[in-house]
């Protein structure tokens, strides 16, 4: 049901008149219980330290470059797990002053308690901050500082722990790579005095020569194929020219100009007659010619029997044919010499090759083992210079002069108990015995289903309410109205009365 | 401050409320306020005679102590509440007068405590008269104003066929109040209501004095068939609802009983009220 805030107050005043014994017994009950609970409510201290705490992992500034170190669990968890855990407890088990001889059961349910009064808050980056909280004030500054020293003592101890390991760890890479570096130079010098060709650069030497042999090979083939071209073409020149020439001799001139003078006679012999001058001019002169050829064969004829070998005017050697012979023979030597040198180059090409093979593989090796060798060396310098430090780093820890573990601000414990004071309790008790019947009132109003107000029957059945009967007191009800009333107010008045003594005698410190 | 005085007062200020009529005729005792009246307008004659027999009048004191009011307890809220009911039923009845019926959505709500205050609040008007009849069978309360609780009444009436209506009309006390009270009660009383004689009452009742309201003081509406019946006899019906007494369900059936266009409306009885403030 919608009801204006005014419509509500006028509601719950006069609902609270309506059932005031009700009203009263709930705020009488209220104020009792609370005063109970402010008596019975134990006293609780609560003492409070701050550590500052930088637990930058020892290993990585040492090994920053050289090793990625593994993450550092969280902070607050880490702490929390050193304070809360089993050394630190018990230890304060003892300066708290619960019998350490214990059974085993009770200490457990013992250091459990306690762990539930611990609370630890990380404040900021590095601050971690302890509360705890006991019923008895001394102790409860006691435990604090116990907590505050024994955290600090462990983390130092492990910290220590922490540098020596990382040392450790530095020291057994830096014997490692001792071990390495040695070994590969021991193989170097090895494998460069078992093959001295072995030389750093002598591959591309022989690779120069390779190629400069291929190039004479090819050169000197070039060369021999001509020179076996030139053979060839002299040899055919050779068998083309005769090895003599024969000259013409006087009888075959004058047989030559007979016949050609024939040949003339035959052609006039056509035209003219036998008469003819001109024929009979050739005919005598082809006559005389013939007398003339017979004539010297008759001279050479005679000249056979003597026997004197009369050499022939007629036969001479052929000049071209003895050059060509002579060339012929020059060719024949060069091409013999060219094949020579071919063959010895391809000697020397193989002799190459071969030494080649032998130093690839050898270099392979000198090349790998070189490499290793210069990495294993920058790693072993590097190892060498972090254990330096690492060192330093753990004489700092043993002689506490790196520790960064520092109580920011000592344990300290509240003057009074921590718990709600009896005041508020009394004022609590007060508030609420008003505000719990109003509101089961309030309650009542908006759940009942008994009408409580005249909006509500207008609303809901839709009918015209014809009019609002206010209560008719009668002078009887008034009278006994006023007894009612005085016997509540005095109720009131004793419980206020009783909460008001208990203040002031808890204030006194007699309660 | 003497008492005439104070009367004298009390009069000015309820002098809008109040209309003016005569001194009593003689031979009756008027109430102390109506004494003190103007005479300018001629009584009904009704009124005048019922004067007669109005034997003896209660004070103020006595009235609030039986829980009804009076136009002297000024402070009194209920009283001016009691007299806008009233001027809402004139309204509504148009100055004619009427049969109206109270009654309470169930046992406890407060019906007989409406119906008998507002046929004081009626009687207030000195131009009007009320009659409050008992018809809550179940539980009668009327018999409690009469000055002797065993005088016949609506029984009586039933079961003697010869009695006359007026042997069992009688004067509770309140000026111009009259009241019939349930009598001495048989066996099957709930016969009553349907019967014709019953009928022939309410109509004779409303019918012989144009001044009279008749009050029936109905049983709680829980009981269907005689609120029912009730209702059909009457004029206008008002349902009483008490405060944290009557729920939501009581209500929807007890409007449920009655006809839409005789409902007044709801009178939400006893709404909590701290005494001595305003």
């Amino acid at each position: 049901m919608q009801m204006y805030p005014e419509q509500i107050v006028h509601a719950l005043i006069n609902e609270s008149f309506h059932s005031r014994r009700l009203f009263v017994g709930l705020f009488v009950i209220v104020n009792i219980a609370m005063l109970a609970a402010g008596l019975l409510w134990p006293k609780s201290y609560v003492a409070s330290t701050s550590i500052i705490v930088d637990e930058k992992n020892i290993i990585e500034p040492l090994m920053k470059g050289a090793a990625v170190p593994t993450e550092m669990a969280d902070r607050n968890r880490n702490a929390r797990e050193v304070i809360l855990g089993g050394r630190v407890m018990n230890q304060v088990l003892e300066r708290g002053g619960w019998l350490a001889n214990r059974p085993a059961l009770e200490r457990e349910a013992l250091i459990e308690q306690i762990k539930a009064r611990t609370t630890i808050t990380p404040v900021g980056r590095d601050v971690i901050k302890i509360d705890y909280r006991d019923s008895d004030q001394d102790r409860t500054l006691l435990v604090t500082k116990a907590f505050a020293e024994l955290f600090i003592q462990e983390m130092v101890a492990e910290k220590e722990s922490e540098t020596r390991s990382a040392f450790d760890f530095i020291d057994k890479q830096a014997q490692e790579y001792q071990r390495k570096l040695m070994s590969t130079e021991e193989e170097l010098r090895q494998l460069r005095s078992s093959s001295l060709d072995a030389r750093p650069g002598s591959d591309i030497e022989l690779s120069a020569r390779l190629i400069a042999l291929n190039t004479r090979i090819e050169n000197t083939t070039l060369e021999l194929r001509e020179a076996e071209m030139k053979r060839a073409s002299l040899e055919r020149q050779v068998n083309g020219e005769a090895e003599v020439t024969v000259l013409a001799t006087r009888e075959g001139q004058f047989r030559a100009r007979i016949a050609e003078l024939q040949a003339k006679l035959d052609t006039l012999r056509l035209s003219f007659y036998d008469t003819h001058p001109d024929v009979v001019q050739l005919k005598n002169q082809i006559q005389d010619l013939r007398a003339e050829a017979s004539a010297q064969r008759e001279r050479r004829e005679k000249a056979k029997p003597s026997e004197r070998m009369e050499p022939d005017e007629t036969v001479v050697n052929n000049p071209v044919y003895q050059q060509l012979r002579r060339e012929l023979l020059q060719n024949q030597l060069s091409i013999d010499a060219l094949k020579a040198r071919i063959a010895d180059a391809q000697r020397l090409l193989q002799e190459e090759v071969n030494r080649g093979k032998s130093l690839h593989s050898g270099d392979a090796r000198l090349v790998e083992l070189t490499r290793d060798d210069q990495i294993n060396r920058e790693i072993y310098q590097d190892l060498l210079r972090r254990r330096e430090r690492a060192r330093v780093s753990v004489s700092m820890d043993s002689d506490r002069q790196g520790s960064n573990f520092k109580i920011l601000e000592p344990a300290r414990s509240s003057p009074s108990p921590n718990a709600p004071r009896f005041w508020q309790f009394v004022l609590g008790g007060f508030v609420l015995g008003v505000l719990i019947p109003l509101g089961l009132l309030f309650a009542r109003l908006q759940f009942d289903p008994r009408v409580r107000l005249a909006s509500a029957i207008s609303e809901r059945h839709k009918v015209p309410v014809a009019a609002i009967v206010p209560h008719l007191w009668s002078p009887g009800e008034l009278l006994g109205l006023r007894k009612e009333l005085t016997t509540l107010a005095l109720i009131v008045t004793a419980t206020l009365a009783l909460s008001v003594t208990l203040s002031v005698g808890r204030l006194v410190g007699v309660l | 401050m003497s008492k005439i005085e104070k009367a004298l007062k009390r009069a000015g200020d309820e002098r809008g409320n109040l209309q003016l009529v005569p001194a009593a005729a003689a031979g009756g005792r008027a109430a102390p306020w109506t004494a003190l009246l103007g005479q300018q307008i001629e009584p009904p004659e009704t009124t005048s005679r019922m004067a007669e027999n109005e034997g003896k009048l209660l004070s103020a004191d006595e009235l609030w102590e039986r829980g009804i009011i009076h136009p002297e307890h000024t402070d009194e809220p209920a009283v001016q509440v009691f007299r806008e009911l009233r001027t809402k039923i004139v309204q509504q009845s148009q100055g004619e007068n009427a049969v109206i019926l109270v009654a309470s959505v169930s046992k406890g709500n407060g019906g007989s405590f409406i119906a008998r205050n507002l046929g004081a609040a009626f009687a207030f008007d000195s131009a009007k008269t009320a009659l409050l009849v008992d018809c809550n069978l179940g539980n009668p309360s009327v018999h409690r104003l009469l000055p002797d609780p065993s005088l016949p009444g609506l029984a009586d009436y039933f079961e003697n066929p010869e009695m006359d209506v007026s042997k069992i009309i009688h004067p509770v006390g309140i000026e111009r109040f009259r009241a019939i009270a349930t009598g001495g009660l048989r066996e099957t009383p709930a016969e009553y209501f349907v019967s014709m004689k019953m009928r022939r009452l309410i109509d004779s009742l409303r019918e012989r004095y144009r001044e009279r309201f008749v009050f029936l003081d109905g049983p709680p509406m829980s009981d269907i068939a005689d609120a029912r019946i009730l209702s059909e006899l009457s004029d206008y019906v008002l349902v009483v609802a008490r405060h944290g007494r009557a729920t939501n369900a009581q209500i929807e059936s007890g409007l449920n009983t009655i006809s839409n266009k005789k409902l007044l409306g709801i009178v939400f009885n006893d709404e909590p009220r701290i005494p001595w403030i305003p």
